[in-house]
């Protein structure tokens, strides 16, 4: 139902007729973000150039009772950005601007906008860098990264955005504008920045975002190596935590997820491996090579068949496009797909990868695996072609491999969100207490439900009359968790 | 989503499914796109037009309207295939569109006498040279129809356009270049040189200093007499039957001669030139013989950089002074992204002693040149003209060089004047040309 | 009308601690093992306390995932020495936990502590938490894995809450590994000098885990570093040369008297170690304050404060005041745009809590309301806001 024309003035009252986009077919390009297999069309797609006119538009939104979805740029993969009917996408592409770079303190102030790879373009004349790296990096931008709290390869030293971003200014869902966080790490009662930080755009639009700025590592080291299977990369990550090392990332890739990547950059990784893991070392010069000599050492002893050592700054940006530049890749080597973010206790990973090969094989559908080796986030790529029909096989395949991760002790995501995507999984991970209590800490920012709504929730819409049912979490069946 | 009905889009050579299909929707291509980045809207990023080149395709859009504007807003700069993880051929996609556009979408009166008067003059050397005397435009081009058309019409359009021409001498104008220029020294290569239609009136000295300097460097230089206009602009803009027609009068010119190379110091040319295969693939007489000419097609720094890199009687061979200062090298789009000749130029300027080549921040987004796109869409070629400036400017160049007419017309428009006067604006091979030849670097 | 002195419950298991909660009538304080049980606001006559020191041990700990999963009323002293057997930690040192603050303590009163700089506060290592609301509702949040985003996080939610908002039952910790050497290089001199010194170091690439200044006459700044057992030498060797003339590696024990600085007591020489409760002077008000970091060294010296340790690279520091200094000390954190609570203080002093209120203070008020609409748990903690 088309929005009443008198609402739609009201939107082009805050930010004039140029910001207000109704055309249907312009609407049109904004129906999906990164994950395609969901797609509604917008009523109307406002672009704010302010926070004030965002806090405008949401007013509006507020008054009438309009659905709002706030969208970065629009490279999320759990559908988090999907348009509601009759409602309205705040595009915060125009908020762009780097406002301030306190060299002294360590700290930017962004729009949210600014694409997190700006922030350290920003960043780096001081020695300095802003260090979650989401493989998106170039492209997806600060403001969906707190929505998302994303992570990326180096977030097993480092953290996640919730781990780097000081404070937030929030246009709540009735349109009042708020700080959330202060200057330093010392808060004032609960933690309100980091409730919002990854709660995937359900309460509220982030307008301002402070951030930590890290000093730039004295010292890199970066090797990529080529293992028989991807058992032995594995015993490779364990060895290096059981030796105290925490590295700055420890990515692995399988054969198919090479050949992707290779396909698309030239990169260098070896096309007949089974599995190839890419390792980085940083901090001071004298620890990061003592580290990296053990590190050499624990990849001979399991049967390394290359070890490629990045020797410039060119080729260790060179292994790292190719292993960003994963995901759309696969575009090269099938027609469609659907990426996965589960994560398990990273001592499991061989066991999950086995039983993920299991499940393609009976399905018949293609999974490349790219992951987080250090973390235990697991990148599945099921591979389809929808002109073939293979759409809902993928489906089922994809939402099995992330409720396997949270069968064996894990989560339904690492750090893509829930979103659409996933939440009709929930179930799987949450009990209805736990959902319910999330209900009401949304229910207290955002009451009507016009915020993001049918994001990370399961609906009946979505999923059907009834949710898939809560099963017991493993660790509650082993009595090490308890639920009532 | 199914087909929807049938496709918007006439059966002559429409957008490939599997081209389109090819993309996946990641976005990795917004940061590099101009007008995403102007403009900060989905149906003016590659992903957002290629959506539309779907829902098109699919039947459940039409050409005209939003459709139409937001192809007409792309700049063709291609910096989009070079961030395109997925491999989209974007700059297929776009060359089927734009036909597409030109056949079946009715313009609006102003935007076609406009786009009329532009081809009517740029592709033609000798209206060109007239468009160089003194006087108004239309004073010295009232016997062309379009243009007398629009200067009867639209004034305000013909003045835009005039703009945009460079200060030339008429006896620069006028010159042309020996058909046939020996190797000095033992012969490395023998290379044919297209000389351009608006390269050859507006830079003449850029034609003559590369006949100079691949000489200089071993080569055999014939430059054909008969040329045309390879109809780069025309291809870009979608006019293909003309483009095409001009594509096999080149074909035929050059095909013939007994060369190793066809070289062009035009990036939008070169770019053109290494499609015709692609271009008259469906056409069975010429589909070979356009094969074999693109693949005889190189930029005038692929030539020299494999010159160098040769392991037999290879490296420059023509001595050099030194060439002291900060010398920013811009990636023409067509040269760098639609070619993928990033570092050949590069390589080329760094056997001039003494130079200190520096990079241009966000060097991958266009200077809004664009081919004819500063002509139809001024507005936003102008804030693209001024970012790029800017970052330009923060490079502290003592000379700029790029490998494109069209781009040192747009940077000379908004760089404006520097401490000492206006920073030299030069194609990289007179600056390569003032080295070997131990003169002055010149001025434009 | 006077109530009659509050009950105390002791539950041993989560699902005590529900039965507690549902089976007691009126409003219920939340308390771990009482080492901040005066922080914050004052609490208001209330009818039961309920304690966590009966719910502990570790519920599940597998060392190869780097991650244990408590209950919540464990000593993170305790939890510390298990796992070390591991050669692993929890990365928090709060000045509190060698007198035996509970984990969960710990995260309700969102406590940090020098190496904050490097490993956070305890938000940061915080992954998982199974709580109980004011309703009986057991809550689960994050999980045992470290990366995950799933859910809404209500670990951060109970981060700070004082035990406004649920208690927590379960904490899951992300772990790190003991690190093979630790040393720490001393600088004497005022707080400026040391604001100075951590202005270089910060742009330097030692990687400091902690840079603290402790007060006293002239004080004195503490760098700690960690490393390998056949490197570290050669960075403290690089951190003395940054620190210039007067710095010299001291014995690790200085972190146990910035620990006592810390709770306000007395200082270096003092006794005020892990002795128990807090040694407050007698008319002394301690607060924890923070703004940016180059703002602290100013902020802290206009104060009249009779103790300090300041994080010169975090922005954190903790201050002694006179306690009729502590309005007048939160005035001058807000001029700062800082954030300032109230620690430890005589139990007579009538002074304020908190500073002025945050923006999110309504939002805040409704978080409340949803989960604790009787407003039955810690009442008070937030006096003057809620």
């Amino acid at each position: 139902m088309p929005l009443d024309r008198r609402i739609v003035d009201e939107f082009v009252g805050v930010l004039g007729a140029a910001d207000v986009l109704s055309d249907p077919i312009r609407t049109r390009t904004y129906e999906c973000d990164g994950l395609t297999g969901y797609r509604v069309v917008p009523e109307l797609v406002l672009l704010p150039r302010t926070a004030e006119a965002v806090a405008g538009c949401v007013k509006v939104c507020a008054r009438h009772g309009v659905p709002f979805v706030a969208r970065g740029a629009g490279t999320g993969l759990s559908g988090g950005a999907l348009p509601v009917a009759d409602g309205v996408v705040i595009g915060l592409n125009r908020l762009n601007r780097v406002l301030e770079v306190d060299v002294e303190n360590r700290r930017a102030v962004l729009e949210p906008g600014v694409t997190n790879l700006e922030i350290t373009a920003a960043a780096s004349p001081f020695g300095l860098y802003y260090a979650p790296d989401p493989s998106s990096q170039q492209v997806c931008t600060i403001g969906g990264n707190v929505a998302e709290n994303s992570g990326g390869a180096h977030c097993l030293k480092y953290g996640f955005t919730t781990n780097h971003v000081l404070s937030l200014e929030v246009v709540l869902p009735d349109g009042s504008l708020v700080t959330l966080g202060g200057d330093s790490a010392e808060q004032q009662g609960p933690d309100l920045r980091g409730v919002f930080l990854g709660s995937e755009g359900t309460l509220g639009i982030t307008t301002k975002i402070t951030v930590r700025l890290l000093r730039t590592p004295e010292t890199m080291r970066t090797l990529l190596a080529d293992f028989p299977s991807v058992a032995a990369g594995g015993q490779v990550v364990s060895d290096i935590v059981s030796a105290g090392i925490v590295p700055a990332a420890v990515e692995m890739m399988d054969a198919l997820a090479i050949e992707a990547a290779e396909g698309a950059t030239g990169a260098g990784y070896s096309l007949d491996t089974p599995a190839a893991l890419v390792v980085e070392l940083d901090g001071t010069a004298e620890e990061c090579d003592d580290q990296f000599e053990q590190v050499k050492a624990i990849c001979d002893k399991h049967g390394c068949t290359r070890l490629h050592i990045a020797g410039s700054p060119e080729e260790r940006a060179n292994i790292w496009r190719g292993r960003k530049a994963a995901f759309a890749a696969v575009g090269r080597i099938s027609p469609d797909y659907i990426v996965q973010d589960g994560v398990v206790p990273r001592t499991r990973l061989s066991e999950v990868l086995d039983k993920i090969a299991e499940m393609a094989d009976e399905s018949g559908i293609r999974v490349a695996n790219v992951f987080h080796a250090g973390d235990g986030n697991l990148h599945p790529l099921v591979l389809y072609s929808e002109a073939n029909g293979e759409a809902e096989q993928a489906e089922t395949l994809s939402s099995r491999i992330a409720e396997l991760c949270v069968e064996m002790g894990g989560s339904l995501s690492g750090e893509h969100g829930i979103g659409t995507d996933k939440a009709c999984s929930m179930p799987r991970m949450f009990g209805e207490e736990d959902l319910e209590a999330f209900h009401r800490v949304r229910a207290a920012f955002d009451p009507d439900d016009i915020c993001n709504p049918g994001k990370l929730f399961p609906t009946p819409r979505l999923c059907g009359e009834r949710p898939g049912k809560y099963r017991p979490h493993p660790l509650e069946e082993h009595g090490a968790i308890e639920r009532l | 989503m199914p087909q929807q009905g049938p496709s918007a889009f006439d059966a002559i050579r429409p957008p490939e499914r599997e081209l389109l299909d090819d993309c996946v929707h990641c976005g990795f291509c917004l940061p590099t796109c101009p007008t995403y980045q102007l403009w900060g809207e989905e149906m003016d990023s590659p992903r957002g037009r290629i959506l539309l080149m779907d829902l098109a395709q699919k039947g459940d859009i039409g050409l005209d309207g939003p459709f139409t504007e937001h192809m007409d807003n792309c700049l063709g700069c291609m910096a989009c295939v070079t961030a395109c993880p997925s491999g989209v051929q974007y700059d297929k996609l776009l060359e089927s569109v734009r036909p597409q556009i030109e056949r079946n979408v009715t313009r609006t009166k102003s935007d076609s006498l406009f786009r009329e008067a532009i081809f009517a003059l740029f592709p033609y050397k000798r209206r060109l040279r007239a468009a160089a005397l003194p006087g108004a435009l239309y004073q010295k081009l009232a016997t062309v129809p379009a243009v007398r058309r629009l200067a009867a019409k639209l004034p305000g359009r013909l003045a835009a356009m005039e703009s945009l021409l460079p200060p030339v001498t008429l006896r620069e104008a006028f010159a042309t270049l020996p058909v046939h220029t020996a190797a000095i020294g033992k012969r490395r290569a023998r290379v044919a040189l297209l000389s351009g239609c608006v390269q050859d009136v507006f830079f003449h000295r850029v034609n003559e200093a590369t006949v100079r300097v691949l000489s200089a460097e071993g080569c055999d230089v014939l430059v054909p007499r008969e040329q045309q206009c390879c109809g780069a602009l025309e291809v870009h803009a979608g006019r293909e039957e003309s483009a095409l027609g001009r594509a096999r009068r080149t074909i035929a010119r050059f095909e013939t001669l007994d060369v190793d190379a066809i070289v062009t110091n035009v990036a939008g040319c070169g770019s053109s030139m290494k499609e015709y295969g692609h271009l008259l693939a469906d056409d069975p007489e010429w589909a070979a013989r356009a094969e074999a000419f693109s693949a005889r097609v190189r930029d005038v720094s692929e030539v020299l950089a494999e010159l160098y890199s040769r392991d037999d009687d290879g490296g420059p061979r023509a001595p050099r002074t030194p060439v002291q200062g900060r010398v920013a090298y811009h990636d023409a789009c067509h040269l760098g992204h639609a070619q993928g000749v990033r570092e050949q130029p590069r390589a080329v300027l760094r056997t001039i002693p003494e130079i200190e080549l520096v990079d241009i921040a966000e060097a991958a987004l266009c200077c809004g040149s664009a081919g004819i796109y500063n002509m139809i869409m001024p507005d936003a070629a102008a804030e693209l003209g001024e970012r790029k400036a800017g970052k330009i400017r923060d490079a502290k160049p003592d000379v700029v060089v790029t490998a494109n007419p069209g781009c040192l017309l747009q940077i000379r428009k908004y760089l404006g004047e520097g401490a000492h006067g206006p920073v030299p604006l030069l194609h990289p091979v007179q600056l390569l040309d003032a080295s070997i030849r131990g003169v002055e670097v010149p001025r434009s | 009308m006077t109530r009659a002195a509050p009950t105390t419950l002791r539950p041993t298991t989560p699902r005590e601690v529900r039965d507690a909660v549902l089976d007691t009538p009126g409003r219920l304080a939340v308390a771990g093992a009482g080492t901040a049980a005066d922080w914050a606001g004052r609490l208001h006559d209330i009818d039961a306390r309920l304690e966590t020191t009966g719910l502990t041990g570790v519920i599940a700990h597998n060392p190869g995932d780097m991650t244990v999963s408590v209950h919540a009323g464990t000593p993170l002293r305790d939890l510390a020495t298990e796992i070390g057997t591991h050669q692993q930690r929890v990365a928090l040192d709060a000045a509190r936990v060698g007198r035996g603050a509970t984990v969960g303590g710990l995260v309700a009163t969102a406590d940090a502590g020098p190496s904050a700089l490097v490993y956070g506060s305890v938000r940061d290592l915080v992954i998982g938490t199974t709580t109980v609301l004011a309703d009986g509702t057991m809550v689960r949040s994050g999980g045992h894995v470290i990366k995950n985003v799933a859910g809404y996080d209500m670990a951060k939610l109970l981060h700070g809450s004082y035990g406004t908002l649920g208690v927590l039952v379960e904490v899951v910790l992300r772990l790190h590994p003991v690190p093979k050497a630790t040393a720490t290089v001393a600088v004497e001199g005022p707080l400026q000098a040391a604001a100075e010194h951590t202005a270089r170091l910060v742009q330097s690439p030692l990687e400091p885990i902690a840079c603290e200044w402790v007060s006293g006459d002239p004080g004195r700044l503490l760098v700690r570093l960690e490393g390998g057992e056949s490197t570290l030498h050669l960075r403290v060797a690089r951190l003395v040369e940054l620190l210039g003339d007067g710095a010299h590696e001291v014995d690790e024990s200085v972190w146990d008297e910035h620990a006592a600085l810390t709770a306000g007591g007395p200082g270096p020489g003092g006794d005020g170690g892990d002795t128990g409760g807090p040694a407050v002077a007698p008319d002394g008000a301690v607060l924890r304050i923070g703004a940016a970091p180059t703002r602290l060294a100013p902020l802290v010296a206009e104060l009249p404060a009779t103790a300090v340790t300041a994080g010169l690279g975090t922005g954190v520091a903790t201050v002694t005041v006179p306690g009729a200094a502590v309005a007048e000390t939160h005035d001058a954190v807000a001029a700062a745009h800082g954030t300032s609570a109230l620690r430890s203080r005589s139990a007579d002093l009538d002074a304020p809590a908190w500073g002025p209120a945050p923006s999110g203070l309504p939002l805040l008020k409704a978080i409340k309301n949803r989960l604790d609409p009787d407003g039955r748990l810690s009442p008070g903690r937030f006096d003057p806001w809620m």
